[in-house]
């Protein structure tokens, strides 16, 4: 299949777009599977603090009620960026650039100073993951680029610039250290040069020299405890008791789930403690031991409509802009759920990746929110009436 | 809508997206297929479930130990100086910390015990056990925060917080060289003792009696049952196996009165003088009890106790003037004239001198070329040994030394204790030096040089000698000739107050010099008293025998000047005070206190080390006159000692 081409059109003016919203064009799946998705994840979170807690779930400060909050504020979150012209996204997307940068500088250094931790800053007493909104904020500066460049993706020089935009925002992570949010920004990074039509033999040849810098990147980059992470998972008996326990375990719980699972906080693995970290990293083990094999095919095919509305609203984006964030936030979220489902069941590494909408995070699922309402506020910003 | 009938602005690439949607279910499919093997297809096959525990995992009873009350310790009138307080040590469990949460965790922490975020992640990345063993960050945080830390748990994922005993130090600086201190076990200790039923993160006794009767101390560890989870939580104690039993307690032959009076006289002393290093030690001369021994400068105990920080260990191992070192036990240095103790009661008992025979003193002995000097440059004519020693004439102890030769000299060093360890209950004591042909032989290669034989009779040259030896000496001088073993804890007490072990003096030997030639040589300490040698101290209202000592050390300064150290050993006899008991009589083998004090690299214009012996005596006689003279105590820079 060729490249269906089609006239651009002379660059248009920010008031030219103005009051131009349709919101017949809100896309009510695209809601309708978050919001599904989002629930799932609140229930899970009900079911451990049940686990924890003993049934008193509603006190303040546990970990169901503080996902309630962040639900909430990540349903205001959603309908600000679906109300908000994203066109005004692009045309300030390197000042947006420039105030990642500084968030990330500044979580770094006040993380060195020691008053707050690098990756973390309290906001109204609830804490926030800064690396997790530079994903989405990532995502649009490096949209604006693709699509100001979309004629130079089959060169050299494209890729080359996509990679020195992403470079400084990817350092500051790496060194917080968050290695979790550092692939997932190559995953970003990689998704969105190939769905922006840059050239297939440049891509793969800097995946080959990537591959060859490993070795390096293993010995002198990475600390001892990212290293022993990141190989537990290929033989976890190996030290069943130490760095291999969480693996097994979860493997043992995704295991007992069977077909239907235990049943909401009855899954004998998490709810006596076994997984220790069943409210974060590990939650999908949970979910799979007490929901069992039709409560994660549920999940998938709802990771999976999302997806493909995602990417219709990317391809219906005149705008090769919304084309740009559409295939971004997919990536993203395609790798999410790949490493950290797959790290549970034993296939991927130990990386600290969190499930989108699932794993309880704030500042992950605000930061999904915020990606899906900018593609809603793209989805209805695409019928001009000019024409 | 439809696609084609807008215009696009750009390129689509149907092939992309296509190629991006099979990615997608590849991976989704990749993903279900391994779920459906591991959930429905022959579960239990696919994982290696024999590395586990059994399933219910959750819940399993291991037997762990259970810590023993440490024994306390008292002076010997049963005053507490060491207690056990509560101690919060916060803890973090790596696998309990979700890695997601990990930053957030230790930001909190690091705000909440003001430790930095990187040793905090240092702290826990460098534990080298299970990664379900907990790592500890902070010990002995207050109360306060360990309460916040454990009551936030829910935020706080992995964080726990644990108590324990810590030993609390109640006189702080005051009996660290003594009783010393606990800390945590090393690798090489923990080792040798973990068949003694230790744990890798035990406390144990490090420096003093801690160290050195830890056994006792220590007690024995219970067993108990607990029911863990699979992380190892402790959810409840089943049972109690064995009940641990307390340590036994210690009882120190240290009086605190005395030791307070004894750090007083000597503070004011280093004070006065600028000197920085000293010592002193009172011992009773019939049991070998060591009533009180202090050593400057020092340092509290309650921080290592507490866990001490790198920064202030460094300061207390890089200080010249080594608070870390008892300075009564572990300084060997030249006694000086206080050995000519040794060289008197040895010649007189080798029959080499007459008790009552005179010798010239001059103002020097000539051997060679070298010219041996009288420390006054002219000497006092004849002298009989108790005018000698009154009057510490260097000239007349270089003949006696020279009538006795290097290896008798030798024999009565030893036979009063000098050149091995006294063998006291404390750690790190040195042994002390007595030269002798053979020794010199061995270490330099070479005989003995007659030069060396004089220096060696008035306690220079090679001679070195602790503080507690020189006391010992005097000691024995004291009883009568017998040379007890000092001790500094008189019995071990059991946690229901039976004596386990109680208290036995330990003769190390009997003095070979007869009772008439140790009589003599106690009249002799009287003499250098009463000949006011040592001022005004004849006009106390106590009877005090003893011996200045000036001991010369180290490297000439620009003059030609030796800088010195200078002791004062002496003992009162039983009934000291001269107006209510007109009875005492050094004559009498019956002194229940004997001293000395040791300031190092002194440089005073009169010997500080009377003046601090004097202030002790004032103090624990509660003697209301002041005989102290502090304008004796001012530095010089000129040699004006009393050798």
């Amino acid at each position: 299949m060729g490249v269906l081409r089609v006239e651009r059109d002379a660059p248009t003016g920010l008031a030219a777009r103005v009051g131009g919203v349709a919101w017949r064009d809100f896309d009510l799946q695209l809601f309708v599977y978050a919001v599904l998705l989002a629930t799932l994840g609140l229930t899970m979170a009900y079911s451990n603090t049940a686990a924890q807690l003993g049934g008193d779930v509603a006190q303040g400060g546990t970990t169901f009620v503080r996902g309630i909050v962040w639900a909430v504020v990540a349903l205001v979150a959603f309908a600000a960026a679906t109300a908000f012209d994203y066109t005004w996204l692009k045309a300030f997307s390197w000042p947006i650039y420039l105030v990642n940068l500084g968030l990330l500088v500044a979580s770094l250094a006040l993380g060195s100073s020691d008053a707050v931790s690098a990756r973390w800053v309290s906001i109204f007493g609830l804490q926030f993951q800064f690396s997790e909104i530079a994903k989405i904020l990532m995502i649009v500066v490096l949209a604006r680029y693709l699509a100001d460049n979309d004629r130079r993706l089959d060169s050299l020089a494209g890729i080359v610039g996509a990679c020195l935009i992403v470079i400084p925002p990817w350092v500051l992570v790496l060194l917080q250290p968050d290695l979790g949010t550092s692939l997932v920004f190559i995953a970003v990074l990689v998704g969105m040069l190939f769905m922006g039509g840059a050239s297939l033999r440049w891509l793969g040849a800097l995946a080959a020299a990537t591959l060859a810098a490993l070795p390096l990147i293993w010995t002198y980059v990475l600390h001892d405890y990212q290293r022993e992470r990141l190989t537990s998972f290929l033989d976890p008996a190996k030290d069943p008791l130490g760095a291999g326990f969480q693996l097994l375990t979860a493997q043992r719980a995704v295991s007992d789930g069977g077909w239907v699972g235990a049943g909401l906080t009855n899954g004998a693995q998490s709810q006596s403690n076994l997984l220790p970290v069943q409210a974060t990293d590990f939650v999908f083990a949970v979910l799979a031991e007490e929901l069992g094999f039709i409560g994660c095919m549920v999940v998938f095919l709802l990771f999976a409509a999302l997806l493909w509305r995602i990417l219709a609203i990317a391809w219906r984006s005149r705008d090769p802009f919304g084309l740009m964030v559409g295939a971004g936030v997919a990536s993203m979220i395609l790798f999410q759920i790949v490493v950290n489902v797959g790290m549970v069941l034993g296939v991927m590494p130990i990386t600290g990746i969190p499930l989108p909408f699932i794993t309880h995070g704030g500042a992950s699922l605000v930061s999904i929110a915020i990606g899906l309402g900018i593609l809603e506020s793209i989805a209805m910003r695409q019928q001009r009436a000019e024409w | 809508m439809s696609v084609l009938e807008t215009p696009v602005t750009h390129e689509r690439r149907p092939v992309r997206f296509v190629a991006f949607a099979i990615v997608t279910v590849l991976a989704l499919g990749g993903l279900t297929t391994r779920l459906f093997a591991m959930q429905l297809a022959s579960a239990p096959a696919q994982q290696p479930a024999a590395a586990l525990p059994p399933a219910d995992v959750g819940r399993q009873i291991v037997t762990e130990p259970v810590p023993s009350t440490r024994g306390l310790i008292y002076d010997r009138q049963k005053r507490l100086l060491v207690e056990n307080v509560p101690t919060f040590t916060i803890s973090v469990r790596p696998a309990d910390l979700p890695l997601s949460q990990r930053p957030d965790v230790i930001g909190r922490l690091s705000g909440l015990l003001g430790i930095a975020t990187t040793t905090i992640a240092e702290t826990i990345d460098g534990a080298t056990g299970s990664r379900f063993d907990p790592v500890a960050i902070a010990h002995d945080v207050p109360e306060q925060t360990a309460r916040l830390i454990s009551e936030d748990n829910l935020t706080l994922p992995g964080v726990e917080v644990t108590v324990d005993a810590r030993r609390d130090y109640l006189d702080g600086p005051l009996f660290t060289q003594l009783i010393g201190w606990t800390g945590a076990i090393d690798a090489t200790a923990y080792a040798s003792l973990q068949g003694q039923g230790y744990l890798p993160d035990d406390q144990i006794g490090k420096a003093g009696v801690e160290s050195v009767y830890e056994s006792a101390l220590r007690g024995v560890y219970g067993v108990r049952e607990v029911e863990k989870d699979g992380t190892g939580r402790t959810l409840r104690v089943l049972s109690t196996t064995t009940a641990p039993q307390a340590g036994d307690s210690l009882i120190l032959t240290i009086d605190s009165k005395e030791q307070k009076y004894a750090q007083q006289a000597l503070d004011w002393g280093l004070k006065l003088s600028g000197a920085k290093r000293g010592a002193i030690v009172v011992e009773n001369p019939q049991t070998g009890e060591i009533l009180a021994m202090v050593s400057e400068p020092t340092y509290d105990a309650n921080l290592f106790a507490r866990g001490i920080s790198t920064a202030d260990f460094q300061k207390l191992l890089t200080n010249i003037d080594l608070p870390l070192m008892n300075h009564a036990i572990g300084d060997q240095q030249p006694p000086g004239s206080t050995y000519k103790l040794v060289t008197g009661s040895g010649v007189l008992a080798d029959k080499k001198l007459g008790m009552t025979e005179t010798v010239m003193s001059k103002p020097y002995i000539q051997l060679g070329s070298t010219l041996f000097w009288e420390w006054n440059h002219a000497g006092w004519g004849p002298l009989d040994i108790k005018e000698g020693f009154a009057h510490s004439s260097d000239t007349f102890f270089y003949q006696m030394a020279q009538r006795l030769g290097i290896d008798r000299l030798g024999y009565w060093a030893r036979q009063f204790g000098f050149g091995q360890p006294t063998g006291i209950d404390l750690p790190a004591e040195a042994p002390g030096l007595v030269p002798t042909n053979q020794w010199k032989l061995e270490t330099l290669g070479q005989e003995i040089f007659p030069g060396e034989v004089l220096q060696a009779g008035i306690g220079q040259g090679y001679d070195l000698a602790t503080p507690l030896q020189v006391v010992n000496a005097y000691s024995a001088l004291a009883n009568g000739g017998t040379l007890y073993q000092p001790q500094i804890v008189r019995e071990i007490v059991s946690p229901d107050g039976t004596v386990v072990r109680p208290f036995t003096p330990k003769v190390i030997q009997k003095v070979a010099a007869s009772s008439a030639v140790l009589t003599t040589m106690r009249e002799a300490a009287r003499t250098v008293v009463v000949s006011r040698h040592t001022y005004n101290l004849v006009d106390m209202p106590i009877v005090v025998a003893g011996k200045t000592g000036t001991a010369e050390f180290g490297l000439r300064d620009k003059n030609g000047v030796l800088p010195y150290h200078e002791w004062f050993a002496g003992f009162v006899p039983k009934n000291a005070w001269t107006k209510t008991n007109p009875t005492g009589d050094v004559s009498k083998p019956d002194s229940q206190l004997a001293f000395v004090v040791f300031i190092y690299n002194a440089g005073t214009l009169g010997n500080a080390s009377t003046e601090v012996a004097k202030y002790y005596l004032q103090l624990h006689y509660g003697i209301t006159q002041d005989f102290r003279l502090p304008q004796l105590l001012q530095r010089t820079n000129f040699y004006v000692g009393d050798r």
